[in-house]
């Protein structure tokens, strides 16, 4: 099995530093088969942890006796690794309908293979941080993650798109700072890298550990008061968007927080309680930001936020030793993935087919570009938590869990009570835009649109597939 | 093999010293690169052999003592030889764009590859040193090798450069004097032998026994007397300057490898210092100097334009973070900064030829009117992006693993407020480096400049200093790791 983690991350690795030196025409199939090896890397490991169920952990570098990075392989790797691997895998197909002179918002004429090299390089680190099982394989991942978005989101190269790039690098890089106290700290106290030597510490030391964990997993998942970068990330070509969003760089942070909660035994509640209130407040600000939004891309950004935050309150919730919160945060960080990607790709869709994100332009895409317009259909209620989609089964879960806590601490339930209004809020905002947007006779641009190419149709197809179905895979896991 | 043991230390000068003579003797462009290239080989071969030979145990001893190899000689020379060689390949290419273009002479060409196996020569010998004096001597030696280097070009800015390079090194360099005066005369009062008291490896012998007083002064003006030469803030003014002036390839070589020979020159005091003075003082000293160097460093780095500057100015700031790691002191720390010295040095040679690729595509190091790098010259500028990313301290590459062992040696040693403010300081250095990649590597070109690499002898040393970088980012190979433990313990006092 370890052999599959690999695969999964020195695949599309490899594929990356193949990509700049191919030519345009042929590096779209080399990348798109490299990343298929490694979703299949992934899928095969998937289905044989599957058989046994029992985690372990490998130790892969070891220097003069201290082990520098190795792989943990549990629930919680092999599927967050699955999400990260299959996603990545649609993202580089979709890119190849995506990235052509045909883009009727952004025509892209060259980088072609400077994209998939940086694209396949995200995969392969987001696989590598997933598995990690060391402090430090974790905070070497997370740069890598940073510099790769931060040459992706400056992909264009137009000075907005730099500014912007920068500010992603830069904030995610000092919110890292968190990282590197802590895995010093760590090493420091027990004399190893490894993540489970969390549990070694006392009580101060795990809540100064966890203090900088929280730091470096706000930043990177765009939290109070760490956010401000994710918005401007917007200039980003879309599938680009779409993988920060869904699969990594964002759920790098939660994973972080999600990993260490789990390896260290029990944690101090002062970090459940920060963590907890500080995704509340989060929240409550990413919804408040819905409103003045226009750009369909930032509105999808600000709701990505408030994902997040749901993502934060679940994990903290865990600490009061509630295992059906943790549950429920894992099997949102794997849902949200589906729907949002299939949210940012809808987006990317219709920038490409029509040349615009403005949301008051949109009208009446359904009949005009059915699988788009069912798309849209299909994240919408997936975010929002409407049943049969996925999304209402990880909110449901979260929520009855803070219930649970809220009966013991009334903090939680004030949360709680929180979350279930902003849950209403923007189901009930999300659908004002989608009635707008998808039902009623085309505008003009809508009616102008060209075809979508059969690659974004495909992709489109099975992510909706997969927000009607990928709760369940969760719960063959977890149960 | 017993002869050669010893003989290698005869042979590690003499080979640069002749090619030096030779060359400066050819009239021919071709000949002397002939022998530029053979003389280059030799010295890195010779650096390999005498590694393996330490690693194997060796400690060769010539001249009565007066020159010997321990595992930090290794070190320095591995350094040496190899980056020596890799910037004396790059030098070829870079010197027949210059030609061609008619920056320089036909003739000044040999003076080039003259002076240079020079300064290699000055390099060894004050790496293999085991008197103090002429270790002194040697380092002192350096400046005057490489004050003809930097001042190569003949223009105004390069002269100046040059004279204030020689003027303040050599200034510098008498409060080292002084500062060798007093550990000899210190250590005469004790054995009453003039020959033993000048031997660094008698002196660390006796040195619980030497006069503590004394030694916290010969302490003081050693590290400002080679911290000069190292370029330790505040005695680091000269640096950019003849950093920036002289050829690329002398750049690299300057930055990357004469740098380490004075902060080397240090270490051997530290280890002195360490056993007749105790650790505080020494350690406290370095490590309050070097977080003001990094400190100062980083905010030059971030204000300049000049792309060759802000190099020169980062190059500052990793001496103050390999200062740091001796301050922070214990095992961890010394090898956290013998690490850096290595892992700096292929950086920076990486960087310092890149820059000189740019220089020759752009004609201008200045940073504001570089644009567009992605475009018009590919290879270079993923190479320049990769070395600005390591030097910045970030993962995957090299210069990570060592800023990461000097901060957690800086946390170990408990003083928690240097480590914020380093940290600090490295955050506002990757900063003003990102930024430089992001004005002058993305963006869109001049109209004007035709796209293509410049010279494709210049990129192989790339590709071979780019592995290095990304090798030793990820894994520390055992003879590596066994080198530089040795050190660890040659400084600490426990062989």
């Amino acid at each position: 099995m370890v052999w599959y983690a690999l695969g999964s991350i020195l695949l599309p690795m490899v594929g990356g530093a193949l990509a700049p030196f191919l030519p345009e025409r042929s590096v779209k199939k080399v990348s798109q088969f490299f990343s298929f090896l490694a979703f299949l890397c992934g899928l095969l490991l998937l289905v044989a942890f599957a058989a046994n169920r029992t985690g372990f952990t490998q130790n892969l570098l070891t220097i003069s006796g201290i082990n520098f990075y190795g792989v943990t392989i549990d629930t919680l790797s092999v599927l967050v690794n699955f999400m990260v691997v299959f996603i990545g895998w649609l993202i580089c197909t979709y890119s190849a309908g995506y990235m052509n002179a045909g883009n009727r918002e952004h025509p892209i004429t060259e980088g072609v293979p400077r994209f998939y090299a940086l694209m396949q390089l995200f995969i392969g680190s987001m696989s590598g941080l997933v598995f990690s099982s060391t402090l430090l394989g974790l905070l070497v991942f997370f740069e890598i993650t940073g510099l790769c978005s931060w040459s992706l989101i400056g992909f264009y190269g137009d000075q907005q798109s730099r500014k912007s790039a920068l500010w992603a690098i830069i904030l995610t890089h000092c919110a890292a700072l968190g990282l590197y106290l802590t895995t010093a700290y760590v090493f420091l106290s027990t004399g190893s890298f490894s993540v489970s030597a969390l549990g070694q510490l006392t009580e101060t030391g795990k809540i100064l550990a966890f203090v900088g964990i929280l730091i470096a997993s706000w930043g990177k998942s765009a939290q109070l008061p760490l956010h401000s970068w994710l918005p401007r990330a917007m200039v980003a070509p879309t599938p680009v968007s779409a993988y920060l969003h869904a699969a990594s760089m964002v759920k790098v942070g939660v994973y972080i927080f999600a990993r260490t909660v789990l390896e260290a035994g029990t944690v101090p509640q002062v970090i459940g309680e920060i963590g907890a209130v500080m995704a509340v407040v989060t929240m409550v600000y990413g919804f408040v930001m819905y409103f003045p939004q226009d750009d369909m891309k930032r509105l999808l950004a600000y709701s990505t936020i408030a994902q997040l935050s749901y993502m934060f309150l679940a994990i903290s919730m865990s600490v009061y030793g509630s295992k059906l919160a943790f549950n429920g945060g894992v099997a949102h960080i794997f849902n949200h993935a589906f729907a949002k990607g299939l949210f940012f790709l809808v987006a990317g869709a219709l920038a490409y087919t029509t040349g615009t994100r403005r949301l008051s332009m949109l009208r009446g895409i359904l009949n005009k570009l059915p699988v788009v317009g069912l798309g849209y259909i299909a994240a919408a209620m997936a975010i929002t938590g409407v049943p049969p989609f996925n999304g209402f089964f990880s909110k449901f879960m979260i929520i009855l869990a803070g219930f649970e806590i809220g009966r013991y601490h009334p903090l939680i339930l004030v949360l709680v009570i929180v979350t279930v209004i902003e849950s209403v809020g923007s189901f009930i905002w999300i659908l004002k835009w989608m009635g707008t947007n998808v039902l009623g006779t085309p505008s003009d641009v809508v009616a102008s649109a060209v075809a979508p190419p059969l690659a974004i149709k495909f992709v489109l197809t099975v992510l909706i597939l997969m927000t009607l179905i990928s709760q369940y895979l969760v719960f063959l896991f977890l149960s | 093999m017993i002869g050669m043991g010893e003989n290698i230390l005869y042979a590690l000068p003499a080979v640069p010293l002749g090619t030096a003579l030779l060359a400066f003797g050819i009239r021919s462009r071709r000949v002397a690169e002939v022998v530029h290239l053979a003389g280059i080989s030799i010295l890195a071969l010779l650096s390999l052999i005498l590694v393996r030979d330490v690693l194997g145990g060796q400690r060769p001893f010539v001249l009565d003592g007066m020159f010997f190899a321990d595992e930090l000689t290794a070190i320095l020379l591995l350094l040496i030889g190899v980056v020596g060689f890799l910037n004396g390949f790059y030098s070829i290419g870079y010197m027949r764009h210059d030609l061609a273009h008619g920056e320089v002479k036909e003739r000044n060409i040999s003076f080039y590859y003259g002076f240079y196996h020079l300064f290699l020569f000055t390099m060894v010998l004050s790496a293999i040193s085991n008197n103090v004096a002429i270790l002194w001597a040697a380092v002192e030696a350096t400046t005057l090798g490489s004050a003809f280097l930097v001042g190569f070009y003949h223009h105004k800015t390069s002269a100046e450069g040059a004279w204030k390079y020689v003027l303040l090194c050599s200034i510098g360099l008498a409060f080292a004097l002084y500062g060798t005066i007093l550990t000899y005369s210190n250590a005469f009062s004790m054995v009453q032998d003039a020959h033993k008291a000048m031997l660094w490896t008698e002196l660390v012998n006796m040195a619980p026994h030497l006069d503590p007083q004394m030694m916290k002064l010969a302490f003081v003006f050693i590290l400002i007397g080679f911290g000069t030469k190292a370029g330790l803030f505040p005695m680091h003014t000269w640096l950019p300057d003849a950093h920036s002036e002289a050829p690329s390839p002398a750049s690299a070589l300057l930055s990357g490898v004469l740098l380490k020979c004075a902060f080397f020159a240090i270490i051997r005091y530290y280890a002195i210092a360490l056993q007749a003075v105790g650790k505080g003082f020494p350690q406290t000293l370095l490590l309050i100097f070097g977080l003001l160097t990094v400190g100062v460093a980083a905010f030059f780095i971030l204000v300049q334009n000049d792309i060759k500057r802000k190099l020169a100015y980062s190059s500052v700031e990793h001496i103050g973070i390999m200062a740091t790691g001796l301050g922070a002191g214990g095992a961890l720390g010394v090898f956290a900064a013998l690490l850096h010295t290595i892992n700096h040095s292929v950086t920076k040679s990486l960087l310092f030829c890149t820059a000189g690729n740019i220089t020759m595509k752009y004609g201008t190091r200045d940073a504001q009117k570089i644009r567009g790098m992605g475009k018009v010259i590919p290879f270079t500028a993923f190479m320049f992006t990769a070395g600005l990313v390591t030097v910045a301290g970030s993962p995957p590459f090299n210069v990570f693993v060592s800023e990461f062992m000097t901060l957690t040696a800086v946390l170990r040693s408990g003083h928690v407020w240097p480590m914020i403010f380093l940290l600090l300081f490295l955050v506002i250095v990757f900063v003003a480096l990102i930024l430089l990649i992001s004005e002058t590597v993305l963006g869109s070109p001049p109209e004007d400049l035709p796209r293509g690499e410049v010279n494709w002898l210049t990129l192989l040393p790339f590709g071979i200093l780019f592995l290095f970088m990304a090798g030793l980012g990820i894994y520390l190979p055992a003879p590596l790791n066994q080198l530089l433990q040795g050190a660890v313990s040659v400084v600490l006092g426990g062989k």
